[in-house]
C-alpha cells in the first residue's frame, strides 16, 4: 500500500513536472510619444507621406535616464523570477544575425534561404510589452518625473496594467528620483501582472487565429461545401470547432468573409497531451495543429500554420 | 467537606473553561474585524519598503505603539495602502477576499504577540509619540508612529508560506 502512494506521488510530481505553462516574454519599450519628443525618430517617404518610425535603437543608446529605469524595473522583475528580455540586447542579436547570415555560405557555396516574409517577422518581440513614458518637469532647483507605463498584451493589444503618476518633487539627483519613481509604481503594477496571469490560470491563455486564403484554394471561405456527407458553409465549420474546442466555448468572431477569418478573444486550454499521451504545455499555434490536420484530411487542400508569438498564428488554406 | 470541595474545584474549572472560550472568542471576533485604523503613506524610495504613518490603540502608549506596528503589517497584507500626492497607491499582498478566515490559524500565529510579524517592521524612531501623534481617548491612548515596513520581504514570505501565489508560480 504505502510502495503505491509513494509511486502514485512520484506519477503525480513528474505530472506536474511536466505541466508548467508556456512562460511569456517581456520586454521594456519606449513609447512611441517619448520618441517622437525627443527625437529619436527615423524619417521615411513613402508615396509623398512622410513617415516617422521611433528609432529604439538610437533611444536606449543616448538616454541614460531611460537605461537607469529600464535596469529599476529590470531588477525588481528579476527578483519576481521574471527577467525582463532586454530590447538593446535584441537589436543587437539582430544586427549580428543579419551580418552573419549575409556572410554565410555552405561547404558547396549555397546561401542561407530566407524569403522577404521570414526577415520581416525575424524583430524584436515580446509576448508582453512594457510601453514606457517618462518625463523631467523642473520647477527651479527642484525637479520631478512624470512617468506613465502600460503592460500591453501583444497579442489582443489590451492594456493589462496601467500606471501613471508623479514623483517627488526634490532637489535630490535626478538616479534617485527615477529609483523612486520606480518603487511608486513597482506594486501596482506587478499587482496588474499578477490578475492578469490569475486570469489565463483560471480562463485559459487569450490568442488570436487568422485564417488566411491563398489564390489557389478551391473554395471561398463563405462557399458551402461537402464534409462527411454534409453541406456546410467553411467558416461555420471551423466555428463549430472553435466551440467544441476552446475553454468553455469562449471566443469572438471578429472578422469573417470569403478571404479570410479571423477569431479574436479566444481562449485556449494551457495544457493539452501530445500524441504519445504525455501532459504538455501549448500555444496558439500548439492549440490549432489538429483543426490544421481535420481540414487537409477532409478538404484535401494543403494547410499551413505560421506561429506569430505564443497567443498568435495565421493558418493559411490552400498553400503553405 | 470533601464533597463541597470537589465542587467548588469543579465550579473553578468550568467557569475558567467558559473564561477562555470566551477569550478566545472575543480574540477572534476583533481579529476578523480588524478594520479600523488609519494608515498614510509618507514616501517610498528605499527598494521593497514602504514608509508609512498608522495610528494604533491601546490600553497605554506601550500597547498601543504595538497596536499600530501590528495594524501597519495589516494593512500591507489585506487593506493595501492608500496613494499620496507622491506615491501612488500600494495593493494588499492578499486581494483575495477571503484570504483572512482560508487562513485564519496561520494569520492568528502571524499576528500574536512577539509573532513572526515584527520582523517585517523597522521603527524609524525610538522614542515615545508625542503631541498631536499621542492622544488620551476614552479607555486608553490612540498614538501615530513613523515606521517602515518591509514590503518585499513580507510578500515573499507569505508566498514561500503558500498563502498567495508568487508571479512566477504555474510557469
Amino acid at each position: 500500500m504505502k510502495r503505491a502512494i509513494i509511486i502514485a506521488a512520484l506519477l503525480l510530481t513528474t505530472t506536474l513536472g511536466w505541466s508548467q505553462a508556456k512562460k511569456p516574454t517581456i520586454m521594456v519599450v519606449p513609447s512611441d510619444a517619448y520618441c517622437e519628443r525627443n527625437g529619436y525618430v527615423q524619417h521615411f517617404k513613402t508615396m509623398g507621406d512622410e513617415l516617422d518610425v521611433p528609432d529604439y535603437a538610437k533611444a536606449l543608446k543616448q538616454d541614460v535616464d531611460m537605461r537607469d529605469l529600464i535596469a529599476h524595473m529590470a531588477e525588481f522583475m528579476a527578483q519576481n523570477n521574471f527577467p525582463l528580455q532586454s530590447l538593446e540586447q535584441e537589436l543587437k542579436r539582430l544586427q549580428t544575425e543579419d551580418a552573419e547570415m549575409a556572410m554565410m555560405t555552405g561547404k558547396t557555396g549555397s546561401e542561407i534561404d530566407e524569403t522577404p516574409v521570414e526577415r520581416l517577422r525575424r524583430n524584436a518581440k515580446a509576448d508582453i510589452i512594457l510601453d514606457l513614458d517618462y518625463q523631467i518637469e523642473r520647477n527651479g532647483p527642484r525637479q520631478q518625473v512624470r512617468f506613465n507605463l502600460q503592460a500591453i498584451d501583444a497579442y489582443s493589444s489590451k492594456i493589462i496594467s496601467g500606471n501613471t503618476g508623479l514623483g517627488t518633487n526634490s532637489g535630490a539627483p535626478l538616479p534617485l528620483l527615477l529609483g523612486e519613481v520606480v518603487e511608486s509604481f513597482k506594486d501596482n503594477f506587478l499587482r496588474g501582472l499578477q490578475n492578469h496571469f490569475d486570469d489565463m490560470f483560471r480562463n485559459g491563455r487569450e490568442v488570436t487565429v487568422t485564417i488566411l486564403k491563398y489564390g489557389n484554394c478551391p473554395f471561398d471561405f463563405d462557399d458551402d461545401i461537402e464534409i462527411d456527407g454534409d453541406d456546410y458553409e467553411f467558416r461555420d465549420w471551423v466555428e463549430e470547432w472553435f466551440q467544441d474546442n476552446t475553454k468553455e466555448g469562449r471566443f469572438s468572431t471578429d472578422a469573417a468573409s470569403a478571404n479570410r477569418i479571423r477569431f479574436t478573444q479566444v481562449r485556449i486550454p494551457l495544457y493539452s497531451q501530445n500524441r504519445k499521451g504525455r501532459d504538455v504545455a501549448i500555444d496558439a499555434n500548439d492549440f490549432v495543429k489538429p483543426l490544421v490536420r481535420e481540414i487537409k484530411q477532409k478538404l484535401n487542400v494543403p494547410v499551413g500554420a505560421t506561429p506569430r508569438g505564443l497567443g498568435d498564428v495565421w493558418i493559411t488554406v490552400g498553400d503553405k | 467537606m470533601k464533597q463541597i470541595l470537589t465542587m467548588v474545584f469543579a465550579a473553578v474549572l468550568l467557569l475558567s473553561g467558559f473564561n477562555a472560550d470566551a477569550q478566545n472568542k472575543a480574540r477572534r471576533k476583533s481579529f476578523s474585524s480588524w478594520e479600523n485604523y488609519e494608515i498614510a503613506i509618507e514616501k517610498v524610495g528605499t527598494p521593497g519598503t514602504k514608509f508609512v504613518k498608522v495610528w494604533g490603540f491601546g490600553k497605554n502608549v506601550d500597547a498601543a505603539v504595538m497596536a499600530a506596528k501590528m495594524n501597519a503589517v495589516h494593512a500591507c497584507i489585506f487593506r493595501g495602502i492608500p496613494a499620496s500626492t507622491t506615491a501612488m497607491a500600494t495593493p494588499p499582498i492578499c486581494s483575495h477576499p477571503d484570504a483572512l478566515t482560508s487562513n485564519q490559524d496561520y494569520f492568528e500565529d502571524f499576528f500574536s504577540e512577539g509573532g513572526p510579524y515584527l520582523a517585517y517592521i523597522n521603527m524609524t524612531t525610538d522614542g515615545v509619540p508625542s503631541g498631536t501623534d499621542n492622544r488620551k481617548v476614552k479607555g486608553g491612548y490612540k498614538v501615530a508612529i513613523y515606521v517602515q515596513v518591509l514590503y518585499d520581504n513580507l510578500k515573499k514570505k507569505l508566498e514561500n508560506d503558500g498563502i498567495v501565489r508568487g508571479l512566477s508560480d504555474g510557469f
